[in-house]
């Protein structure tokens, strides 16, 4: 980062991105706005006026896109943390710069697996029912059931998470509150808690800071092996796989850290100030990360696979066919290939890593590579149970593929509502990166 | 009647050294700062003390007792048989405590941050808008009248740009 910046530059230009906006912005978020009630909340209100009926699931496939999206999204937010997290623990000082804006996009994703979840309910109003409480509705806890493992390490992860978020602006939001003024200056004071940035304060928000990032850190390897077990743990050909929870987890990080890329270079495009402090050192450095977990990625997909055909069980090999040698999945499978472990590759040249191609079509590809990845778990898996009579193709119908692209829409409206409220950029992190200022140079 | 001096510098470096003077004669000081300077100050007053630990400790602790316990009585309480599996399976209710540990430990660790950190400045005044921007500010605390000009002539030379009376309550 430019070192000539000074700390009332930084201020000026972070709390700038909230204050500044243009009419193509709002342009924007009523196009979103207006997609995700179109996409999301109209198809859901009218499955949820007919019934599930109106989905393609049925026996024996009754996950179907939506539990998809849901492990998609709880992916997508696992880079927001580990990169909180980890790198916090380390004290890696390139994580100051970024880590706002993905711990951000791990809270409105995690947002995003809860409604997944109410979709696929198919009677939301229900909810409650999974809650682990003894009742008395003849529907007992079944603490054995990973089922019931995913309510607390989702409910966990996303308590914390949203801790660790609210908890590290503290500071920046008591710095805004004395600049804004009518319902932010409230909105700020109030969050900021008597924020006033003694020694104390800071000291005690380091320690806090690394209980926190000590805590999460195991929390981003168990959540995603949590949801893992919900395959791992059946007899299902193509779900019971032992490899499934570092496949997970390492799938989560690789699909969050593209989503993380993505997110950095379109704000940079909408918000060229942002160029001065999430630079080319930044991208080098997330996507080496890339890099590393696709190669774990393609290690571990051949190992599932392998795994598959070293059982060699009739109803395994089945499965293997099915996704490896059937149209359209064989073209899917190739695709998810190409995507997650051909395509990354190419960040090794670091011409690359700051150019378009790498900023914007290789996140992307990433990203859609490991939506087919779990597509090619979730349902498919289930189209090839044991005994050919109960083999059924699964056709998704338009509504269970509208929810998920407007629940996409309605991710990034409320992105674009967050960074017009709150720093997406840490301010005082961003001062560190800088330089405490010495009159005598060390 | 006691109060408090304010003294707004520019380089930390300059208000460490006026902080250590401070404090040697025996003044209680505040560093107040728009970055966190705990290595620096660390590295001139050495460590302080870290009670946030006690109430992450706590949290853990309830934690992974409330989850054990929770799904131990649940499963005792409301026995739901499993094919010869037993009632209270271990390796779960590990999972489960496991999961609890972390959200309570999680929880009480912000809830002591915020007894001991922010609480007690929830009404404090506000002395300068550049402590939150770009200044950095040494606040000695209980200073008799007769005191005042030597304190401000300490920050003065050690480079203070302003410095400010403030008045306790």
């Amino acid at each position: 980062m430019d070192r000539t910046i000074t700390y009332k530059e930084a201020s000026e230009d972070i709390s700038g991105i909230i204050t500044k906006t243009g009419w193509k912005y709002y342009a924007v978020l009523t196009l979103m706005a207006v997609s995700a009630v179109s996409f999301l909340f109209l198809p859901w209100a009218y499955q949820i006026y007919s019934g599930q009926g109106v989905t393609g699931l049925n026996a024996p496939v009754f996950w179907g896109l939506y539990l998809v999206n849901f492990i998609y999204w709880v992916g997508i937010a696992h880079a927001g943390t580990l990169i909180s997290a980890m790198l916090y623990i380390t004290q890696t000082p390139w994580r100051r710069a970024i880590a706002r804006g993905a711990e951000t996009m791990t809270f409105f994703a995690l947002f995003l697996v809860s409604l997944f979840i109410f979709v696929h309910m198919g009677r939301p109003w229900n909810f409650y029912w999974t809650m682990p409480y003894p009742n008395q509705r003849q529907i007992w806890t079944n603490f054995t059931s990973p089922i019931t493992f995913d309510v607390f390490a989702i409910g966990t992860y996303t308590t914390s998470s949203i801790v660790f978020l609210f908890f590290g602006m503290i500071p920046d939001l008591a710095s805004l509150s004395h600049t804004a003024t009518g319902w932010r200056k409230r909105l700020y004071t109030a969050l900021s808690f008597g924020w006033r940035g003694t020694d104390r304060q800071w000291h005690l928000q380091a320690k806090a800071c690394m209980f926190f990032g000590a805590f999460i850190m195991p929390l981003v390897v168990s959540v995603h092996s949590v949801v893992s077990w919900d395959f791992a743990l059946s007899v299902v050909p193509g779900y019971a796989k032992t490899v499934f929870a570092p496949y997970f987890v390492t799938g989560a990080l690789l699909s969050g850290f593209a989503g993380v890329l993505l997110m950095l270079s379109i704000m940079r495009e909408a918000y060229p100030v942002m160029k001065k402090y999430v630079t080319a050192y930044h991208y080098d450095k997330v996507t080496i990360f890339v890099v590393v977990l696709s190669l774990i990625w393609s290690y571990l997909t051949l190992m599932e696979v392998v795994t598959g055909l070293y059982a060699n069980t009739s109803q395994e090999i089945e499965h293997l066919k099915y996704k490896l040698a059937i149209s359209p999945f064989s073209y899917l499978f190739a695709l998810m290939i190409f995507s997650n472990s051909v395509l990354p590759l190419l960040y090794i040249f670091k011409k690359l890593r700051n150019s378009f191609f790498g900023r914007f079509i290789i996140p992307v590809f990433v990203l859609i590579g490991m939506w087919l990845e779990r597509f090619l778990i979730v349902p498919n898996s289930l189209s090839r149970k044991f005994l050919p009579w109960m083999w059924h193709d699964y056709s998704p119908t338009w509504v269970e593929y509208s929810i998920p692209i407007g629940a996409l829409f309605f991710f990034i409206s409320m992105f674009m509502v967050f960074i017009k409220v709150f720093p997406i950029i840490a301010i005082f992190e961003v001062k560190e990166d800088i330089g405490i200022p010495m009159r005598k140079s060390h | 009647m006691d109060n408090s001096l304010l003294g707004i510098f520019q380089y930390v470096d300059d208000l460490l050294a006026a902080a250590e003077k401070c404090k040697k004669s025996g003044y209680g000081i505040t560093i107040i700062s728009p970055v966190p300077l705990v290595h620096e100050i660390e590295h001139t007053f050495g460590e302080s003390k870290n009670p946030v630990k006690y109430f992450t400790g706590l949290g853990a602790i309830t934690g992974y007792l409330f989850g054990t316990l929770f799904a131990i009585t649940t499963s005792i309480l409301y026995v739901l048989p499993r094919s010869g599996r037993p009632i209270i399976a271990i390796p779960p209710i590990l999972l489960i405590s496991y999961e609890t540990t972390i959200l309570l430990g999680v929880l009480f660790t912000l809830m002591g941050f915020i007894v001991l950190a922010l609480a007690p400045s929830f009404k404090a005044k506000e002395y300068d808008v550049g402590l939150a921007i770009d200044s950095f500010g040494l606040l000695v605390d209980g200073v008799r009248e007769n005191k005042f000009g030597d304190i401000e002539k300490v920050m003065r030379e050690y480079g203070a740009n302003e410095v400010k009376r403030i008045e306790k309550k």
